[in-house]
């Protein structure tokens, strides 16, 4: 405390003593107001920022930030005003202009005065709750020029008829229309909205609604479609160009409402135009517009989803339904395939991949393939065809292609185990008659099945490949062995089949000529001799034969038949005239078997190498046949085949249909067996329900077989019923 | 401080706070955070509590808060810089005493971020930031750098003097071959951005954040540009890290992990203050004190002369009381938004029209101002350390700091002040209290404020005191409101426009009067025997000419009417 330290205080607080002139805050204002008056005269030059600075740090030191804050106020405001005079009084199209040139200069102006108040804005105005010089100046200008009451109507009118003179095809200033509405935003978000935007979608809303009317009622849906593509677009553009981002969305909303939802279901329906008939002619563009469309409206998918669906389900199942088509399942499969093709491919190229679409499609092949209890007959059938010679000359990724398009058939069958049964039937067939083209094809085609089905689903198949494979060392022993001993007799070729792997029907051997029947038994001798405790058994029906024989001309043919064939035809090697119960009676073919052999040999024109009285196509038991002596031929090859029965019969199909039920019993059984040993109690829909979901992946168990097998079940003693609930079963181990 | 708005906390706090909170409007800052009062808190870190100080039970203020479990307060102090890594004690202590997960997970989310940079750093670390983010868009509402550097085709905007005054590479560099040019193009293929990026970032804000796997490239570079002892930490770093693989074994993905260093680790004269405040040695010792000359034209000459004179790179010169410094604008900028605004208007006013000549550096010319006290100010621009302040340029210091907008600068003075205070005068006293009130010195304010509410009745007999409370604005009328519901001095963001009798009101009740019952009473004592002191001090003021002995005969009454 000693006096020099107090003088030097004195000293100091002196200097801000200075304002005991009670004058200086009215002095010091007028000083600053006189550099705002410059500033926005564009003067500004003449004055010194730090002299400026300075004398507000002062103010608002002493306490006077409060009348530098009002002064500044009152300054800006009168300012402003003059401002928005100015702005009022400018004629037609330079009102923008102006506007936005003085917007431009207030700015400046504006950051000028903020700085000088720096201190202010730093220190006094945030411990006074007051608003910040820069946003006072907006608010000013918010308030002052754009809410006054001439300029804020014109304001809002000029902007939306430039916009309308853009939609309508004018160039417009898009600059100054940038910077009006960068004004706007500057301004506050709500300014923007509600000064502006609001307005702005309303007219667009209007204008929308007109012009799609308009368009609605004379062009077609692709036109309307690639117009209402436009207007999107040109909306999206000007939203880049000179709106704020966030209105992208709305603007886009209220086009795609006008535009799209309003009209959606008129869009799709329409008549000659409409998704129908984009379809059926393939306009994959149009279909594509539709969906990009579509997509951006609520439920503007879903409807152009459900008319495809309900449109693909309507052609489907006339195709299925289509007693032509049934006669020829290879035509059927093929087009079938056909159409899955086309929709695959409007997804592809139109629907970018929806995955919602590709499930619809799905689904409705679902739907309609298994409307036809048949399909999977065919499916097989035509698996069969292309393996049988569809595939000459194809590459093998082509084949690798149609399997995979039939296995995609095949996943949407619900009878799965049903195609199994043909499939193996077909197979057999194929095998042992020699006609599979490609190995490699049938074992690729097994692999998808596995993979699709699992590994019991193509057990019995595989086995049938590996049974044809041992036959064949088989074969090769036995004539390594004998080969010597059995001189010039019939070459014999046996395939040695394990029961349950083929769809074999035990049926009695036919009686074999005495030449073949030799060579059997020595073959029977010599496979038991290798084989211990096996049984074989003749499958006539199954085999063919080559035969030599000679015509009434002394030309030679080689006859391909089946062993059924060759056995009548080595009757005639005797006599001249058989009746077709003689026949029956000598080969004990059975009858229904015989007639096909005997039609394939007598009444197929340029195999006829029987005669047969009368010439009809129909074989009686009384018809007579005898051997053909003029028999011609190109070939010296001559290959008899089976009348197969391509497509079954409805007795045979009635059958098959019996020993598929049959088959799935065992496995209904297996699958209830399964599901109440780990669950112990189960009641009865439950049970169902588990079964079904069991056993979907080869068939859907029908409801009412399921109790029947679990009554059975009961009755076997595998299960019971609880004693007080009746719904409730009890596995009994 | 940019770093930590990027660094998102996932903290959800909950509306309904947990624990009802209380108030310690007294409270030191332990009682604060244990009572989880948010806005006491705030007050005292803004006076500037250290907030990793240790109480009498060896306990941070954040080990009280997790404990208790108020997040808020948690917050606040994390973000104020407390410690809450689980490698030191109080951090540990911390993890381990957390209330529940969600403060677990404050912690953790603070862990990761570093800790608050010194102003200095913080400042041109964001100027550097913003020249990055700039080259976007075009506005520019910082400082525009001087020179460009193009690497791997991308370009890092940077400023001489700071790269001069890290490393002698760039020194030399920019005072001979890259003299007059703008930009750099490096196209070496070694140099790797992401290294020269780390490394210049590290420049500015003295904290390097790199990569593991640039790491090698750094240490090239740091060669290169002779920064020995940054090389050196790295260097070894780098040995840590391949044993550190060598031990895991099997590969590690280095991509990801970086490596955080902060400036305190290197030796004291390599940081950043110490580099600047080299810079400013070699600035001033070109600087001219004392021109005699007062012609305006002379000192224009010596401008011109000084300009050629460049290997301190300043590039502004600033004319005070007919002393002109030579200073850089970066770091002017950088500090004060004054100068910021003065350095990006100089066309648009009056200042910037006599500049004639290109080699003439830009001239600032400050007013009312004293050699000194712009001396202390720049010294605290460059390095962020007061050194030797008298207190008699204290109140010089205030205003400058006040002026320029240098608020930190204010704490910095208030420090230096404070223990001279203990032995002023009551009219001292008096004087200081009304400067802090006047500059928004909190800490003094308060300290002032405190030292008179417990002497009231010593003070209340000084005729400056009673002189004092005329010129002050009378109280708040509301005093119901004030004494039921007590209002905190710092709850509002700047104190200097709250009423000071008011808070001496406060700060006497919290003192004299303990029932909270009877507070009110006590406010209206204590109001009245105000409205007394200003009475006698109306008397002797109006008396003051004819005489001055009259008063002191009142006082033993109005005592006696207190009590």
């Amino acid at each position: 405390m000693s006096t020099q330290k107090k003088r030097a205080f004195q000293i100091e607080a002196f200097k801000h003593r200075v304002v005991v002139d009670p004058k200086y805050a009215e002095k010091t204002w007028k000083v600053l107001e006189h550099a705002i008056h410059e500033i926005y005269n564009h003067n500004a030059s003449g004055l010194s920022f730090e002299e400026l600075y300075r004398n507000a740090y002062n103010m608002v030191l002493h306490k006077f930030g409060e009348k530098l804050y009002t002064g500044l106020v009152t300054t800006m405001t009168a300012h402003l005003k003059e401002i928005s005079q100015s702005i009022e009084s400018a004629q037609g199209e330079i009102f923008l202009d102006e506007l936005n040139r003085k917007w431009v200069d207030h700015n400046k102006a504006l950051q000028m005065i903020r700085d000088i108040l720096m201190y202010m804005d730093r220190t006094f105005i945030p411990s006074n709750h007051k608003t910040p010089v820069h946003e006072l100046g907006l608010n000013l200008w918010r308030d002052v020029v754009i809410h006054s009451s001439k300029t804020q109507a014109r304001l809002l009118d000029t902007l939306l008829e430039l916009v309308l003179r853009e939609r309508n095809g004018e160039v417009i200033n898009r600059g100054l229309m940038r910077n009006i509405i960068k004004m706007l935003m500057d301004l506050g978000l709500p300014v923007y909205q509600h000064d502006f935007e609001k307005h702005f979608l309303d007219v667009s809303a209007n204008f929308y609604c007109c012009e799609s009317q308009k368009f609605i009622e004379t062009c077609d849906c692709g036109d309307y479609l690639k117009k209402a593509e436009r207007r999107l677009n040109e909306e999206l553009e000007r939203v880049s160009h000179y709106l704020d981002p966030r209105s992208e969305s709305k603007i886009t909303n209220v086009v795609e409402k006008e535009m799209i939802e309003s009209h959606m279901h008129t869009l799709v329906h329409m008549e000659n135009s409409g998704l129908v008939s984009m379809l059926v002619d393939d306009k994959y563009e149009d279909l594509q517009r539709m969906y990009n469309l579509f997509r951006r409206v609520t439920a503007g998918l879903t409807i152009v989803k459900e008319v495809m669906t309900s449109f693909i389900r309507d052609t489907g199942k006339q195709l299925i339904m289509d007693p032509e088509r049934l006669r020829d399942p290879v035509d059927f499969v093929q087009r079938l395939l056909d159409l899955k093709d086309k929709y695959d491919k409007v997804i592809t190229m139109s629907f970018n991949n929806d995955k919602t679409f590709q499930n619809a499609l799905n689904s409705s092949f679902e739907y309609f393939i298994n409307l036809n209890a048949r399909s999977p007959e065919f499916i097989s059938l035509f698996v069969d065809d292309k393996l049988r010679r569809g595939l000459k000359g194809v590459g093998e990724e082509d084949v690798e292609i149609v399997l995979d398009k039939v296995m995609m058939l095949f996943r949407y069958l619900q009878e799965k185990d049903v195609f199994e049964k043909y499939y193996k039937q077909h197979l057999a067939k194929r095998l042992l008659s020699g006609k599979t083209i490609s190995d490699d094809a049938e074992r690729s085609l097994i692999v998808k099945l596995k993979t699709e089905c699992g590994y019991q689903f193509t057990s019995k198949l595989e086995g049938m490949f590996t049974d044809m494979k041992t036959s064949h060392d088989t074969m090769q022993g036995f004539y390594a062995g004998q080969g010597t001993e059995l001189g010039d007799g019939p070459t014999l070729s046996v395939q040695v089949l394990t029961t349950g792997s083929w769809p074999t029907q035990p049926s009695p051997p036919c009686n074999l000529p005495s030449e073949i029947l030799g060579v059997c038994d020595r073959f029977r001798t010599y496979y038991l001799g290798t084989h211990n405790g096996r049984r074989l058994s003749w499958q006539t029906n199954m085999g063919t034969a080559d035969l030599k024989a000679t015509f009434g001309k002394g030309q030679k043919h080689e006859l391909n038949v089946s062993t059924y064939q060759m056995c009548v035809l080595m009757l005639f090697n005797n006599v001249e005239q058989l009746t077709c119960k003689e026949i029956e009676q000598a080969t004990a073919i059975p009858m229904s078997d015989l007639r096909r052999c005997l039609q394939s040999l007598a009444c197929v024109k340029g195999k006829n190498v029987l005669r047969k009285e009368p010439m009809s196509k129909d074989i009686a038991e009384d018809d007579a046949f005898f051997f053909n002596d003029k028999f011609t031929s190109k070939f010296f090859k001559v290959k008899i085949g089976t009348v197969v029965a391509q497509r079954e019969s409805e007795p045979e199909n009635l059958e098959t249909r019996q020993r598929v039920e049959e088959d799935r019993k065992p496995q209904i059984e297996a699958a209830i067996v399964r599901i109440m040993k780990s669950r112990r109690t189960l009641d009865h829909n439950n049970i169902v329900a588990e079964v079904t979901k069991q056993l979907q992946s080869r068939f859907l168990p029908n409801p009412v077989v399921i109790k029947k097998r679990i009554e059975s079940l009961i009755e076997r003693e595998f299960l019971e019923r609880d004693k007080v609930d009746r719904k409730l079963y009890r596995y009994l181990a | 401080m940019t770093l930590v708005d990027e660094v998102e906390v996932e903290v959800e706090v909950e509306a309904e706070a947990s624990v009802p909170v209380k108030k310690v409007p007294y409270g030191d800052i332990f009682e604060a955070s244990r009572a989880g009062d948010v806005e006491r808190l705030r007050y005292l870190l803004e006076t500037g509590v250290n907030v990793n100080a240790r109480d009498q039970w060896d306990s941070v203020a954040l080990y009280y808060t997790c404990l208790v479990g108020h997040l808020d307060a948690a917050r606040m102090l994390l973000e104020n810089g407390a410690i809450c890594s689980e490698h030191t004690f109080d951090g540990d202590r911390c993890h381990y005493a957390a209330l529940n997960l969600k403060v677990r997970k404050l912690l953790k989310a603070f862990e990761a971020r570093p800790p608050p940079l010194e102003p200095l750093q913080a400042a041109l670390r964001d100027t550097f930031l913003a020249c990055i983010s700039s080259t976007q868009g075009s506005i520019c509402s910082h400082f525009p750098p001087d020179v460009v550097f193009i690497v791997q085709g991308k370009r890092i905007q940077t400023h001489r003097v700071i790269l001069s005054a890290r490393s002698p590479f760039f020194k030399k560099k920019f005072t001979t071959d890259w003299k007059d040019r703008n930009e750099v193009r490096f196209s070496k293929e070694r140099l790797s951005y992401p290294a020269l990026y780390s490394l210049i970032h590290f420049f500015y804000s003295d904290r390097l954040e790199i990569a593991i796997d640039d790491m090698e490239d750094l240490v090239r570079i740091c060669k290169v540009c002779r920064c020995e002892s940054l090389h050196k930490v790295i260097e070894k770093e780098l040995i840590h890290q391949k044993y550190a693989d060598y031990k895991a074994l099997g590969n590690v993905d280095n991509s990801q992990k970086r490596y955080i260093l902060q400036g305190l680790s290197l030796p004291e004269e390599d940081r950043l203050p110490a580099a600047l405040h080299r810079i400013l040695l070699t600035a001033l010792s070109n600087s001219t004190h004392e021109s005699g000359q007062e012609d305006k034209l002379i000192s224009m000459m010596d401008a011109m002369q000084m300009a050629k004179s460049v290997d301190d790179l300043a590039d502004v010169c600033v004319k005070v009381d007919r002393n002109i410094f030579r200073c850089h604008q970066v770091i002017l900028a950088s500090r004060s938004e004054y100068f910021r605004a003065r350095l990006s208007h100089m066309k648009n006013f009056h200042e910037g029209k006599h500049e004639v000549s290109v080699d003439t550096l830009p001239c600032l010319e400050e007013h009312d101002l004293s050699k000194e006290a712009f001396e202390k100010m720049i010294e605290y621009m460059y390095t962020d350390r007061l050194q030797d302040i008298n207190p008699d340029q204290a109140e010089e210091m205030f205003d400058v700091a006040s002026r320029y907008l240098l608020f930190p600068l204010k704490r910095a003075v208030a420090d230096v002040l404070l223990p001279h205070l203990e032995m002023v005068s009551l009219d001292e006293h008096c004087h200081w209290l009304i400067l802090a009130d006047m500059y928004g010195v909190v800490k003094i304010r308060e300290y002032c404020l405190d030292t008179i509410a417990c002497n009231f009745e010593t003070f209340a007999e000084s005729k400056e005191f009673r002189a004092m409370l005329l010129t002050l604005p009378p109280p708040s009328g509301d005093s119901s409101l004030r004494t039921t519901v007590p209002s905190i001095p710092g709850s509002s963001l700047n104190t200097d426009q709250g009423n000071l009798l008011d808070d001496l009101r406060e700060k006497w009740l919290a003192i004299e009067a303990a029932e909270l019952d009877k507070r009110d009473e006590s406010a209206l004592q204590f109001d009245k025997r105000l409205e007394m002191l200003m009475l006698v001090a109306e008397q002797e003021k109006s008396s003051h000419n004819a005489d001055s002995d009259y008063a002191p005969a009142f006082l033993p009454n109005h005592h006696s009417d207190l009590n």
